[in-house]
């Protein structure tokens, strides 16, 4: 069965009639069409009421049908604030209402509209700021009154994503403008995007009068978009909202689930114009809506708006409205001209008046009345206009459940002045205009005051022509810039009519009234930009699009200024409501992964981040860590263990002067360190703060491979090349980190183990001695060897080519197997270096940390001319040290192991922190460095840590290591 | 193509192995090795697979040769190798026998062997090379420290625009041209060289992100139906001319 409203083709432009389309709104059945809008279907039943107003809970439903207005927000099961005059209706969809306590239709919350006039503006500041801590109790209760929908915490996330799109042009606004723009550009030769945020090509042209046969628009918006379809120059997105401007004309265009990243070389904006209302008491009942949305209504959705219409209007438009509702069968009551008088000379108007329809000239709606239900229009209070913004005493009443308002526009200025367009006031058409656009960027159509489709060709096409120049494209003489005459303008100057009670609706949104823009400016707040933050208007889903002009003519009459010295507030991106999904795209996470990182999962690891590297930290199920590293660490303390260190960095460092470099860089001495020996490398800045280590292997005269921490090396590198850069030796830097995969193998029985596959070089202790460096092949891959011992045991690290790593991780298994070889995690290294008293940088260092506070002044040359740190480090050692990084062990192993960060105490006073702290397996007691003052840093002291629960433990200032001092086990 | 089994040419049987060579078992990848370097010959029949590549198709080149060189005596020295080099930064060029020789800036040269290795450039350079005989001219490790895959057909410009900023359509972005830039958040090289008249991108980066950019690449594919191709389709279609 037809809906009650549903109007016969050729009415309904958007509409696919096959079939029915069924949903639900307020858990009542409704069907529609395809390409209906939930508020065009829900109008097409006579459900005119769709949401409740923010603060009021006052009905609110279609005002603009077009997506402009907070009236249609709706809730969907996983989605809240909906616009329900832009989301299609889908079989089974349910919709729900929003704002509103109880029952749709019986708010409870409804009670307090009575006392709006208890409710200035400002309220909440002024209420509920003391006594001090009141306003925890108020939030809640107000925020469960207001709020914008309701969100599913069970929601899963969809998939969203993000493409570059370059082209010559790009026209914005598929109207009239827009398309002939895009035409003339893509036939001067450009690439042109045609971007329109709805679903078709034509905007005003598909819905608008302009002639008094109807047949003008109709018969020119086929043909251009014939002509448009049929350019293989044009890309056309619709259903596309270009929500922002960014700088050298970046342009995020939003189009279902993708955001696409839009570089123009040339912008030509024709976004059009946005109707205003006109503000009267009870302007927000549903039945009252701008003269664009009922004709949206007839002719995109084949939806009749009304039965008895009134129609204001201060333009022709609103003529040319009442005939398109007397051919849908509309009993139009009157016309309320706001102007003194009657334009005799349009045909339209002609027309209107012909048909019988009263004109009402010099009159206004001084006040809507409402339905029985109070939810819908039942009449309307006409008065004539007395002076700007009075009306006489009495009027008369009309009765009519449908008001039409064509009172003016704004243009649609948000993305231009993003672009650094200028908005400005004309006093003469009562309309903002727009100049001082930047460069590559221009504007066409009624947002640059053109109003007349002549004009707006003309202006469009003269834009494109300018565009396509600048690029180079077929040179064409620029016409003469076309000026709209004033008398023309759509905007009657003064729409405002403020009533005794009040409820003349400035700004929908937020359910501001006039007495509230009045009100901000008498509390002091009469710079626009204060009246928004004070009144909150402007500040709601529509951000101002229908009480930016409004409250502009209001504030400029109440501080005595002209609407141009008021302006409006600034518009920032996003013009329209955008999704996170939008802004976050696919989830890029670069993870990096070492050439084992499967054998790690295979052998049980669980692996852990650092940085973007995923790196095993100990081999066993989830929370056995105790027990897995324990076995670990004593594996390698009494057998053989390998570790994956292929996230060590790696820089090679070649050149003649690359020994120099290092000399200058690092705190060691490098110039005469021997070919085929590592030597320590501890690097400062320019404080003397320490900020990464590593070892630099000397490769060959000219050449050594350095090593830096995994999260350090970037930076080292970064250095390197900053340094040299004043310095200009004669040497190169290449940061080869995932270029080498690092295996450290460690243990007694390490050399016995490598021996079974290395057998080009002597790995005995004698030739090849800590601290030595040899490249050699293990298991016939070519290798760079290291005799290091972070852990503090017998070990080489075997650096091969990234590729070769794991078949060197597997070889090095099989060929352990019989020395029960098994691999460790990053967790019981650390507990090993721990053991063996070595620091980790940025762990056991922070941002003041000097070698001298953590015994490290040995790495450190004092008979270098200079290195990177090296005066500061001098001076500082002129004076005593202020704090020191000590070992300690706690005796009593059943108080609580401390942790990283716990205080070392002195009495009441923090006197210093634990950086590292581990349970020993060697020691079988737990041992941790921490900073403490230097009097405390004696071997033999007690220091107080208080640890876990506010408990404090005791422990011992030892010497470091904690494991074999005499480096015998390492030097093996 | 006769298919070969898995079972004849298994990953885990050559030292150098591709960090995606799982994700290729898995996808039903038949390997082919030459002179000890493994690769994906084909996951399907080859006809098959040079339509899809010719379409949008991701190729693992990783265990292929190719190795960088730079410094100030690198331009000099590569030219007494005989080679033809590039004029300019970011541009490639090929050789006589088909490996490419990338110029990424004034003093930086990168070398990929050509799809058949036949003409071994990268591995004759290497070992001509000598740190201390070769004045100003340093080696970089490329062959490990980056992967090497090839994004190729009609579609690959569209697939890369969802994950990278420079405009790749290929009236935009010429045969030979290079861009050093961010492909999915990470650095990387894309250097367009087609196969025959299929265009064909190649991307180098960091060995460590190969998966992350490999699922990325297939992730941002789907919507052109694109497939992951063995390097006997990109052989095919460099033949067809």
């Amino acid at each position: 069965m037809a809906a009650l409203n549903r109007l016969p083709p050729p009415y309904g432009l958007l509409l696919n009639r096959d079939n029915d389309i069924t949903f639900s709104f307020e858990n009542r059945d409704y069907t529609g069409f395809n390409g209906d809008t939930i508020a065009s279907a829900l109008a097409a039943n006579d459900q005119w009421m769709i949401s409740r107003s923010f603060k009021y809970h006052r009905p609110r439903g279609v005002l603009t049908m077009a997506g402009q207005d907070a009236n249609t927000l709706v809730q969907l099961p996983s989605d809240p604030n909906i616009l329900a005059d832009c989301e299609n209706i889908t079989e089974g969809q349910i919709v729900m209402a929003q704002n509103y306590s109880g029952k749709f239709e019986k708010d409870r919350g409804a009670w307090i509209a009575p006392f709006a006039k208890f409710l200035p503006v400002g309220f909440y500041y002024k209420s509920f700021f003391k006594p001090k801590g009141i306003w925890e109790k108020w939030a809640p209760m107000i925020r469960k009154r207001t709020g914008l929908g309701v969100i599913d915490p069970d929601f899963q996330p969809e998939y969203y994503d993000k493409q570059y799109k370059f082209y010559d042009v790009v026209v914005v606004g598929g109207g009239p403008a827009g398309m002939a723009a895009a035409l003339q550009a893509a036939q001067s030769g450009a690439e042109v995007l045609l971007a329109d945020e709805n679903p078709i090509l034509g905007g005003s042209l598909n819905y608008a009068r302009i002639d008094v046969r109807s047949e003008y628009a109709e018969n020119i918006r086929k043909k251009m978009i014939g002509d448009i379809e049929a350019h293989n120059n044009i890309d056309v997105m619709v259903n596309a909202i270009c929500n922002g401007w960014f700088a050298d004309n970046w342009l995020p265009i939003i189009k279902g689930r993708r955001l696409y990243k839009v570089r123009a070389k040339e912008i030509i904006m024709c976004v059009g114009s946005l109707e205003q209302q006109a503000v009267f008491h009870n302007n927000d009942l549903p039945g009252i809506m701008m003269s664009s949305a009922a004709q949206r209504l007839i002719h995109l959705y084949g939806v009749r708006p009304g039965k008895a219409a009134v129609v204001l209007t201060g333009n022709t438009e609103g003529y040319a409205l009442a005939l398109d509702l007397l051919d849908v069968g509309i009993d139009v009551k009157a016309v309320i001209e706001l102007r003194e008088s009657v334009p005799q000379d349009n045909d339209i108007v002609k027309e209107v008046m012909a048909r019988g329809v009263p004109v009402k000239p010099g009159h206004a709606v001084f006040e809507a009345r409402k339905s029985k239900n109070k939810q819908h229009l039942a009449a309307v209070e006409i008065r004539k206009i007395m002076e700007e913004g009075v009306c006489a005493g009495s009027g008369e009443i009309i009765e009519c459940d449908l008001l039409c308002m064509a009172v003016g526009y704004t243009p649609t200025y948000q993305l231009i002045c993003q672009a650094g367009g200028q908005l400005s006031y004309d006093d003469a058409t009562a309309m903002f205009t727009l100049t001082n656009m930047p460069k590559s960027f221009q504007i066409a159509g009624s947002v640059n005051g053109a109003w007349n489709l002549d004009s707006v060709f003309a202006e469009a096409r003269r834009a494109a022509i300018i565009a396509c120049n600048a690029l180079g494209k077929k040179a064409q003489t620029v016409p003469d810039p076309i000026i709209d005459h004033a008398d023309i303008s759509p905007n009657f100057r003064w729409p405002i009519f403020p009533h005794p009670k009040g409820k003349e609706f400035v700004d929908f949104d937020e359910d501001l009234q006039v007495a509230d823009i009045i009100n901000a400016t008498r509390d002091g707040y009469e710079h626009i930009q204060l009246v928004k933050r004070y009144s909150t208007c402007g500040m709601g889903p529509s951000q101002g699009r229908h009480s930016a002009l409004a409250t502009a003519r209001l504030v400029a009459k109440a501080t005595n200024k002209t609407v141009a010295q008021t302006g409006v507030t600034t518009a920032r991106p996003p013009f329209a409501p955008e999704r996170l999904g939008h802004n976050a795209g696919r989830s890029f996470y670069p993870a990096q992964r070492s050439s084992m990182h499967y054998r790690h999962l295979e052998a049980g690891a669980q692996m852990l981040q650092a940085g973007a590297w995923y790196r095993p930290a100990y081999y066993g199920p989830k929370g056995s860590k105790s027990e897995s590293v324990h076995a670990e660490v004593l594996n390698v303390r009494n057998n053989v263990g390998i570790v994956d260190v292929s996230t060590l960095g790696g820089i090679e460092v070649r050149g003649p002067d690359a020994g120099e470099f290092l000399n200058r860089f690092y705190t060691f001495a490098f110039t005469r360190q021997p070919v085929g020996r590592a030597r320590y490398a501890l690097l400062t800045n320019e404080a003397g703060v320490i900020i990464d280590d590593g070892v630099a292997c000397r490769i060959s005269q000219d050449h050594y491979y350095v090593t830096a921490t995994t999260g350090g090396v970037s930076r080292v590198f970064q250095n390197m090349l900053q340094w040299n850069a004043q310095w200009n030796l004669d040497v190169d830097f290449a940061n080869v980190t995932t270029a080498w995969c690092g295996i450290n193998i460690a243990g007694p029985n390490a050399r016995i183990v490598l021996q079974k596959l290395c057998h080009d070089i002597d790995l005995s202790a004698e030739a090849f001695p800590y601290m030595g460096v040899r490249e050699a092949m293990v298991a016939d891959i070519p290798a760079r060897l290291i005799r290091v011992g972070f852990v503090g045991e017998l070990g080489f690290e075997i650096h091969v080519p990234q590729h070769c790593g794991e078949a060197l991780w597997d070889t090095l298994l099989a060929a352990g197997k019989d020395q029960g070889i098994r691999p460790f995690g990053i967790e019981a290294q650390r507990v090993m270096r721990l053991e063996k008293g070595h620091i980790i940088i940025s762990q056991d260092t922070d941002a003041m940390s000097t070698p001298m506070e953590v015994q490290m002044g040995w790495a450190v040359s004092r008979k270098k001319p200079f290195f990177v740190g090296g005066r500061t480090l001098a001076e500082l050692e002129k004076n005593p040290l202020s704090r020191a990084l000590v070992g300690f062990v706690a005796n009593d192993i059943e108080a609580p192991i401390p942790l990283e960060c716990h205080l070392v105490l002195d009495g009441e006073k923090m006197t210093g922190r634990v950086t590292s702290c581990e349970m020993s397996p060697t020691l079988n007691k737990p041992i941790g460095l921490a900073y403490v003052v230097p009097e405390k840093a004696e071997v033999g002291s007690q220091i107080d840590i208080r640890s876990t629960g506010g408990l404090l433990v005791t422990a011992e200032v030892v010497d470091l290591p904690f494991y074999d001092p005499e480096n015998q086990r390492q030097e093996l | 193509m006769s298919m070969q089994s898995t079972e004849q040419f298994s990953p885990v049987q050559y030292q150098r192995r591709s960090q995606l060579y799982r994700r290729h078992i898995a996808t039903g990848a038949a390997f082919k090795a030459v002179a000890n370097i493994l690769t994906v010959d084909a996951y399907s029949k080859t006809i098959e697979e040079v339509q899809k590549a010719s379409h949008l198709g991701l190729a693992d080149l990783s265990t292929h040769p190719r190795l960088g060189f730079k410094g100030s005596g690198a331009l000099s020295w590569l030219n007494q190798q005989k080679l033809q080099l590039p004029e300019n930064p970011n541009q490639a060029v090929q050789q006589a026998k088909g490996s490419l020789i990338a110029r990424l800036s004034q003093e930086e040269f990168l070398i990929l062997n050509d799809l058949d290795m036949a003409s071994l450039t990268a591995e004759k350079l290497e070992a001509r090379y000598s740190l201390d005989s070769t004045d100003g001219v340093y080696l970089l490790p490329r062959n490990d420290s980056h992967c090497w895959l090839a994004l190729t057909g009609i579609q690959a410009p569209d697939c890369l625009a969802k994950l990278c900023g420079i405009d790749m359509r290929v009236d935009k972005f010429a045969n030979g041209e290079i861009a050093q830039t961010s492909l999915a958040r990470v650095n990387a090289i894309i250097l367009r060289y087609d196969l025959g008249v299929t265009p064909c991108f190649y991307i180098l980066s960091d060995v460590s992100l190969t998966e992350f950019l490999w699922d990325g690449l297939l992730d941002s594919m789907q919507e052109f139906q694109g497939v992951p191709i063995g390097i006997s389709a990109l052989k095919k279609l460099s033949q067809d001319i």
